[in-house]
């Protein structure tokens, strides 16, 4: 187990090391610069900020200078948000998101694994249909959608929930329950598939047949082993709530990762980018690890091909 | 499987499905109307009526989903964006499939290293957040829609590269297609004639899961700001216009949003409907 992760770390370092350096060449091609936007600087100036910043040097020499920096751990300075740097911004915004994340995807695996479990003992009757409809909803509409109803009705009719930025348990409500959204249903879906291949196996029919019973064989046979697909997902699951991040950030005006992110492509401020980047990447890549790790746990067959 | 008679097959029992044959019908329409309007729109959506104050007003008979800031008609700016928004979906379905199953025919058919090799770039490719990708692509090569249908592309083909080499790996053992090489036929007929049109269903079926995506995609990135521009109008830059007046004017975001999530829902049912006909262990009557 201990040999797994290690290898896993040491694998995880050259593919942060091969997003760094893509993304680096990435956004250095891309024609417009962190100073366009501010118009009326004279050319000094803009030569100054360049030069202060490092950005006048050639391109590879750029490279090295970022290289280093992100060696020592650090993450560049943002040239919006003046004075802050990199660290300092996710640190502020990566705990945000986290317990957005956190609250999301516990609500997430709350309703949608009960739903697709009950879809998939009722098969082909009424809690199947119904269950099967709520999540293919859940499916089709968009987190902006959901977003924007929900400050609609509870925020602007109702008035008895905030619907913006992050300041007390109160405003993580609406956040939450909209960016739990996609992945409750996608998890819906997926339990209720698994349950259903796994109902037809040999041995939920030997539970039965031992007098096992009907509840007994539910939860220890079925839905146990439903289960293991359920938490092999958690990689594409870290990358659903990333993405729906970006819209619940911007939606609601919470100060995380995803908004910063945004903002930060849309000024072009290039270490920001950067650093977001890395962080999602690493994100996914301890998300892809547990997986792995919980394989071998859930699944003793895994172990003996280690 | 793929011959006439299997089609036949295969739509008899999807016609069993109501969920899927209100889907379809529903796209039908939607498709139909926004063909139809490519043609000949009867109401303009850049025109604006600066002779009264019908600008921001509700629905009415004249308008029938209301009019935006500017007076301009919604009801024909939607179907304007309709037109936008089948296309990138259909757009980026055929994409993926033209990538997909060449990138899985090739693994799959190959086998042993190349297809391990593949297959890692691949898995590499599935795990990264597709916004977050198609946001640093977007960066890259500008948010024209071209820009958008080529980094919608870029990270739709992988489910289908996936499904292709599954299929193409377990096909390949077959009898008919030993029959096939013992008759001496070359590698690439046996993957035209005898590999693909066997492994087509599925693709199919994940291919109908593409074009809501790529929707959703192009109307979230749009909706945040980062996809496409005005003047042009997908149904994700009229709800982000329409997000914008959400307090005083909820017309605005509710009418395309609606039609994003009919859409979306129609082709989840289709798909889900199109994978229950092409499985034969589906008893239908039982779907009822």
């Amino acid at each position: 187990m201990l040999t797994l992760i290690l290898k896993r770390i040491l694998m995880a370092l050259p593919v942060l090391f091969l997003v760094a350096t893509l993304s680096f060449c990435l956004i250095r091609v891309v024609p417009g610069g962190p100073f366009d936007a501010d118009k009326n600087l004279p050319d000094e100036i803009v030569a100054n900020l360049k030069a202060k910043y490092n950005l006048d040097k050639p391109l590879p020499e750029q490279y090295v200078l970022y290289m280093q920096r992100l060696g020592r751990g650090d993450l560049g300075v943002s040239y919006k948000y003046v004075s802050r740097t990199v660290n300092d911004i996710l640190l502020d915004a990566f705990p945000v998101s986290l317990v957005l994340g956190g609250l999301a995807l516990a609500l997430a695996v709350l309703v949608g694994v009960p739903l697709g479990a009950v879809a998939a003992l009722g098969r082909g009757r009424w809690q199947d249909t119904l269950a099967m409809f709520l999540s293919t909803f859940g499916i089709s509409v968009p987190g902006f959608v959901i977003g924007a109803l929900f400050i609609y009705i509870f925020g602007i009719q109702l008035r008895i929930l905030p619907v913006g930025l992050w300041e007390s348990p109160w405003h993580m409500i609406l956040p939450a329950i909209t960016l739990a959204f996609s992945p409750a249903a996608y998890l819906a879906r997926l339990t209720r598939a698994s349950a259903l291949e796994i109902v037809q196996k040999d041995w939920v029919r030997t539970a039965q047949a031992k007098g096992l019973s009907g509840s007994a064989t539910v939860l220890k046979h079925i839905m146990r082993n439903s289960l293991v697909p359920v938490i092999t997902v958690l990689g594409p699951l870290t990358a659903i709530l990333i993405t729906g991040s970006f819209v619940v950030e911007y939606i609601y005006a919470i100060p995380g990762m995803g908004r910063f992110f945004i903002t930060a492509v849309m000024n072009r401020d290039y270490d920001l980018i950067l650093g977001t980047t890395l962080i999602f990447a690493v994100l996914l890549i301890m998300a892809n690890t547990f997986v792995d790790i919980a394989y071998q746990i859930l699944d003793p067959r895994m172990r003996i091909s280690d | 499987m793929a011959s006439q008679g299997s089609f036949k097959y295969v739509a008899g029992r999807l016609a069993k499905i109501p969920q899927a044959v209100l889907a379809l019908t529903l796209i039908g329409l939607i498709c139909l109307v926004a063909i139809a309007s490519a043609l000949q729109l009867p109401l303009s959506p850049y025109a604006y009526d600066q002779t009264s104050t019908l600008y921001l007003a509700g629905p009415s008979a004249q308008h029938w989903m209301g009019t935006d800031e500017l007076g301009r008609d919604l009801c024909a700016r939607v179907i304007y964006g309709a037109q936008l928004s089948i296309a990138i979906g259909l757009t980026t379905a055929g994409v993926a499939f033209v990538i997909g199953t060449v990138y899985g025919a090739i693994a799959g058919y190959c086998g042993g290293k190349i297809d391990t090799l593949m297959m890692r770039g691949v898995d590499l490719a599935y795990s990264l957040p597709d916004l977050l990708v198609m946001i640093l692509i977007g960066v890259l090569i500008g948010r024209g829609t071209f820009g958008i249908l080529l980094a919608l592309g870029l990270v739709s083909w992988m489910g289908t590269a996936r499904l292709t080499r599954a299929q193409f790996l377990q096909l390949k053992n077959e009898e008919f297609v030993e029959a096939a090489r013992a008759q001496g036929q070359d590698h690439l007929s046996i993957i035209w004639k005898h590999l693909f049109p066997n492994a087509l269903g599925p693709i199919i079926v994940a291919l109908t899961f593409t074009v809501p995506s790529a929707i959703l995609s192009e109307s979230t990135l749009s909706f945040i700001g980062l996809g496409l521009s005005p003047p042009a109008c997908s149904w994700g830059t009229l709800a982000s216009d329409g997000w914008r007046s959400l307090r005083a004017h909820p017309h605005l975001i509710f009418f395309p949003s609606l039609f994003i999530f009919a859409t979306v829902l129609s082709f989840n049912f289709l798909g889900d409907g199109l994978r229950d006909a092409l499985d034969p262990r589906t008893r239908l009557s039982k779907l009822k």
